[in-house]
């Protein structure tokens, strides 16, 4: 178990103010934020390569401030690798075991264990210069992964290899996760990774954690425009909310000019408005059902991107509606087409 | 255009010419002057022997003495940030711009008997000036600079994640330098420390100030040229030359091949 208690870091140009955060036992975590928010600094401070200004960090419950690095027993991956130059695949592997009570053959014999695990049986005996990059990214995991450290930190690992790679080693990563039960921290800045591998997922902004939470409930349920701007949540409006009048009192309207939409709200004043794509019905006819907010759009372009169509719709300004590929076919859609577009007041979620 | 180019490119490679014909043509002069035979009895004459094998042992316990106490700064001043860092930059590359002599002089105002620190040497059986000592000090003064200022280059390529990498696998700081930093560095360290070692072969200088007498081979070379002339002098040149030939080429052999 990782747990952050209100940790404050500074090193360099980086700051980290107040970050609390945990990682149950066993986990998978993201935090995720933009270059620069301080991502690789946070995972530093929890190895012990980065002194606290304050607050405290816990591993398994036991207080681990100030305790040097070769005593935290965690694993830690960087977006280069960092694969000792000098020595070979074998050697980098059984670094970490080396001068233990285990004696050489027990090393050998993890190194060889999870060399086959992670296919790289064939490299052990090669200098590590000259390896591609997921060959690389395989050795690093074996080297953290081979003194069965029980907590992981992974700092941007799919970041340097190519995509077909990437998503044959985070399938790995997670099976391997599954099998080991590793509380594994990684840091991302693609959303994407955070929705297919985490159970937990923060969103760092500016050295402060924006928001923290189930992936799939921070995507639908950012809190602020810039988590619902950089987890892609999709349609974010700057507006103003009003009471509608009498009657129901949640009935509100969104205003962001040229749009007025009715919104579902429990305070006034100036919001922003997130409208998932997905959420967005559109229709070449007259839309029949109850969605209250209804209004004509032209089609400006369509970005397929594999079994969902993303459709760039003109109704004064940009909305995105995403549609399967499928239905986009049959509708037969097309740049310029006039739709008729629908969405209920409870899918417009405001922050 | 590549008319103009490779006109350019005649001009460049001229002056380059000039400039290397410049630095062989007179050590090539200096070779071709030395008969072997002048140069077998040079080899034999028992004071060139003796300056030689003194310059040899000097030089070798100045670097010696320089590796133990700079590599260990060089080490803190590529890693650590500290008040002062810069300051203790510069101070350690200062020698660098002062004349040899009045390195000599200098040496000679705080190591000599009446000096507080001279008189110190001195009382515990440590006679500095015009001894041995001496030239080590001399030696040290001009060439841990380069030795520091190499290290610090050495380390400085070694990135720092390597070493936090070793660290959270179960290293000591201590023995994450051993088995990280120092194989990875080791090499550039070792090509300075010869430079450095090279650099006190061939100082004169302020030796000639501190220590005239016993003669490390550049003092006795121009302690002959001066009481017999030009012919008296050659023999003792040209195998003092070939000792730092050698030298540079382990050098040139030692430097790592770089990487793209």
């Amino acid at each position: 178990m990782i747990e952050l208690d209100g940790i404050s870091v500074q090193v360099g140009g980086f700051h980290l103010r107040d970050v609390s955060f945990a990682v149950p036992s066993g986990g998978y975590a993201l935090i995720i934020g933009p270059t620069g928010s301080g991502k690789t600094t946070l995972l530093e401070a929890i190895a012990g390569h980065a002194a606290l200004r304050s607050g405290r960090i816990l591993l398994h419950g036991r207080d681990m401030s100030g305790v040097p690095p070769e005593r935290r027993g965690l694993g830690f991956v960087y977006q280069q690798y960092h694969l000792f130059p000098h020595l070979s695949v074998r050697q980098n592997i059984a670094y970490g075991l080396a001068g233990r009570q285990a004696g050489r053959r027990a090393a050998n014999g993890r190194a060889d264990e999870l060399a086959e695990t992670l296919g790289i049986a064939p490299l052990l005996d090669r200098s590590v210069r000259g390896l591609s990059g997921g060959e690389q990214q395989r050795v690093a995991l074996a080297r953290a992964l081979a003194p069965r450290p029980t907590i992981l930190l992974l700092d941007e690992p799919f970041a340097s290899v190519d995509p077909t790679t990437r998503h044959l080693l985070r399938r790995e990563l997670r099976a391997l996760h599954e099998r080991e039960g590793i509380t594994t921290l990684q840091v991302t800045h693609d959303f994407d990774e955070a929705l297919r591998l985490g159970d937990l997922v923060a969103v760092l902004a500016d050295g402060r954690i924006a928001q923290s939470g189930a992936p799939e409930q921070v995507f639908r349920y950012p809190n602020s425009a810039f988590v619902a701007r950089f987890v892609g949540t999709g349609n974010v409006l700057a507006g103003v909310v009003e009471r509608a009048g009498q009657g129901d009192p949640f009935a509100a309207r969104f205003t962001s000019p040229p749009l007025v939409l009715e919104v579902v709200a429990e305070r006034e004043g100036p919001m922003h408005a997130v409208i998932r794509p997905e959420d967005i019905v559109l229709s070449r006819s007259e839309l029949p059902g109850s969605a209250r907010n209804r209004m004509a759009a032209t089609v400006a372009r369509l970005e397929r991107l594999g079994p969902v169509t993303l459709v760039h719709l003109d109704v004064g300004r940009l909305l995105l509606a995403s549609v399967t590929s499928a239905s986009a076919e049959e509708m037969e859609l097309t740049a310029g087409m006039r739709v008729t577009i629908a969405f209920k007041a409870t899918a417009i979620h405001l922050v | 255009m590549a008319r103009r180019a490779s006109l350019s490119q005649i001009a460049l490679a001229a002056l380059g010419a000039c400039l290397v014909l410049f630095i062989v043509g007179p050590l090539l002069r200096l070779l071709l002057m030395a008969s072997p035979g002048s140069l077998a009895d040079a080899a034999a004459d028992p004071e060139v022997r003796a300056s030689i094998a003194l310059t040899v042992f000097t030089a070798t316990a100045a670097t010696a003495i320089a590796i133990a106490v700079g590599v260990p700064l060089a080490f803190l001043l590529a890693r650590r940030d500290f008040p002062g860092r810069r300051l203790v930059q510069g101070l350690i590359e200062l020698p660098v711009v002062i004349p040899h002599p009045v390195a000599g002089i200098a040496l000679l105002l705080f190591l000599g008997r009446r000096s507080v620190v001279g008189g110190a040497l001195a009382e515990l059986g440590l006679e500095v000036v015009s001894h041995v000592p001496g030239i080590v000090a001399a030696m040290l003064f001009v060439s841990a600079p380069i030795l520091v200022s190499g290290a610090q280059e050495a380390f400085r390529g070694v990135d720092p994640k390597l070493e936090r990498v070793a660290r959270t696998l179960g290293d000591s700081p201590w023995r994450a330098f051993r088995r990280v930093t120092l194989p990875l560095a080791g090499r550039s360290i070792l090509a300075a420390s010869i430079l450095s070692w090279a650099r006190s072969v061939s100082e004169f200088g302020s030796i000639v100030i501190i220590t005239y007498n016993p003669k490390v081979a550049s003092v006795l070379i121009f302690d002959r040229f001066t009481a017999f002339g030009l012919s008296a002098a050659v023999p003792a040149a040209v195998l003092l030359l070939l000792v730092a030939l050698t030298v540079f080429a382990v050098v040139r052999l030692l430097q790592p091949v770089e990487r793209a």
